[in-house]
């Protein structure tokens, strides 16, 4: 997607913060997301493993990421996706990231739902991806600098991986493309669909929240930068069931 | 110091047209001077390390000057490639507030705005490329074809505080007027299969 002038989207939190008109969004203290199970085995990020985390539910800054094994994805295709959502929205000062919302697990749910033809495209594409990783700066994806991780996805995004080879079905930025926007809707979509576990993304936004109405009061508050934020899901209110 | 090169101005404003695609830069009725431009690791008129594209690391390339005119305050650097973009030039990198007394730019300018510049150009910010990313971002030309990357190097007679983030269009705008000197290097660039390249 590209602005009126036709330039890409940055790639940063930061960046995708100022385009919500969400700057100055608070740190967080969500609670944890749910550990791991024998039957759902864990895999830690990169981030959970620098900080010596062990998937246990031990409330942290920004909560340990646990990443269920995905349905529709093999053990290393989700390693990658893993790093690949873990640098679109990096866990930073400014909060929890995709990971801590749950956006494995929305994609998952996505994968399930829109048929065969989304899983080949997250497979081929991670694929591509890891071998263009691979020729370009000399390893598997997971494995590089957080730097040459955003370098990779960078010409992943402007086409620039496409014209070499490696696998890209119908070019790089469409899986890009594909990926951020699951990304995205797994962040800040309702988390009804899987993600946004603990409304951390709302949280990071300083969305409001679902409200059936907004009285004077709730107007004001908000315009003051003091109204109590709603945290349920829309299919909470029987409205929308 | 390089010499003035004494032109007519017709001459000197075609020149300054090739080397801009377009904009006249140059101080009013003066003809900007020519300095050297350079690269510890790349050569005009030979093909550019696959690191400094796509195909390698995709890192901005070291460049060095040398004669820059007597009061140059300050620099600003344009890669693009006339041979691309609708209209020409497709732009690769755009860096300026370059301070007058650097005298280079070191391989690989952090793309990311919170990472601070190198020391030696500190004050120094990237403007918006082709894809609309205030960073450097290599060559890619279509298989089969060699592209011409210009370096295009211009020595100002102001400190300009720039915001990042400019166009090449608001970039030569701004400086309009004040281009005392210009220089650029020309290395090419020709994309391979990856499946060739050694792992």
């Amino acid at each position: 997607m590209s602005d009126s002038k036709g330039r890409l989207p940055a790639i940063s939190r930061r960046d995708l913060l100022r385009t919500a008109g969400a700057a100055g969004a608070a740190a967080l203290v969500p609670d944890a997301v749910a550990a791991a199970t024998e039957e759902t085995p864990a895999l830690l990020s990169p981030a959970a493993a620098r900080k010596g985390q062990d998937g246990s539910a031990a409330p942290s800054e920004t909560g340990p990421f646990v990443a269920r094994a995905l349905a529709n994805l093999t053990a290393r295709e989700t390693e990658i996706l893993s790093a690949m959502v873990d640098r679109l929205i990096p866990s930073d000062e400014l909060g929890p990231g995709a990971l801590d919302a749950g956006v494995l697990r929305f994609i998952d749910r996505v994968l399930s739902e829109s048929g065969s033809n989304a899983a080949d495209a997250y497979r081929s594409g991670l694929a591509a991806l890891d071998t263009y990783s691979r020729y370009t700066r000399g390893g598997p994806f997971i494995d590089l600098s957080t730097v040459d991780q955003d370098s990779v996805l960078i010409d992943v995004q402007i086409g620039a991986a496409t014209g070499a080879g490696v696998g890209f079905v119908g070019g790089s930025g469409s899986f890009f493309n594909m990926v951020k926007s699951h990304t995205w809707q797994g962040m800040f979509g309702d988390p009804e669909y899987g993600g946004n576990v603990n409304f951390v993304g709302w949280d990071l936004l300083d969305y409001p929240g679902v409200r059936l109405g907004v009285s004077p009061e709730d107007q004001r508050d908000l315009e003051a930068d003091q109204l109590e934020p709603v945290r349920r899901s829309a299919y909470d209110y029987g409205i929308f069931e | 110091m390089a010499p003035t090169v004494k032109v007519s101005l017709p001459v000197v404003m075609g020149a300054a047209l090739l080397l801009t695609g377009g904009a006249v830069t140059g101080l009013r009725g003066q003809a900007p001077t020519t300095f050297i431009v350079e690269s510890p690791t790349m050569t005009t008129g030979r093909f550019m390390p696959r690191d400094y594209s796509p195909d390698g690391r995709n890192l901005s390339p070291p460049l060095r000057w040398s004669g820059l005119p007597a009061g140059t305050r300050q620099l600003a650097v344009i890669s693009q490639d006339f041979g691309a973009g609708r209209p020409p030039p497709w732009v690769h990198w755009i860096i300026y507030n370059i301070p007058g007394d650097a005298g280079g730019l070191p391989e690989g300018i952090p793309f990311d705005p919170d990472h601070p510049m190198p020391a030696e150009i500190a004050g120094a910010v990237q403007g918006n490329n082709g894809w609309g990313l205030p960073a450097y971002r290599g060559p890619a030309p279509p298989l089969g074809t060699v592209h011409n990357y210009h370096f295009a190097v211009f020595a100002l007679d102001e400190e300009f505080d720039l915001p990042p983030g400019l166009d090449r269009g608001e970039l030569l705008l701004a400086i309009e007027g004040h281009v005392i000197g210009q220089g650029d290097m020309v290395p090419l660039y020709e994309r391979q299969p990856m499946n060739q390249f050694p792992r």
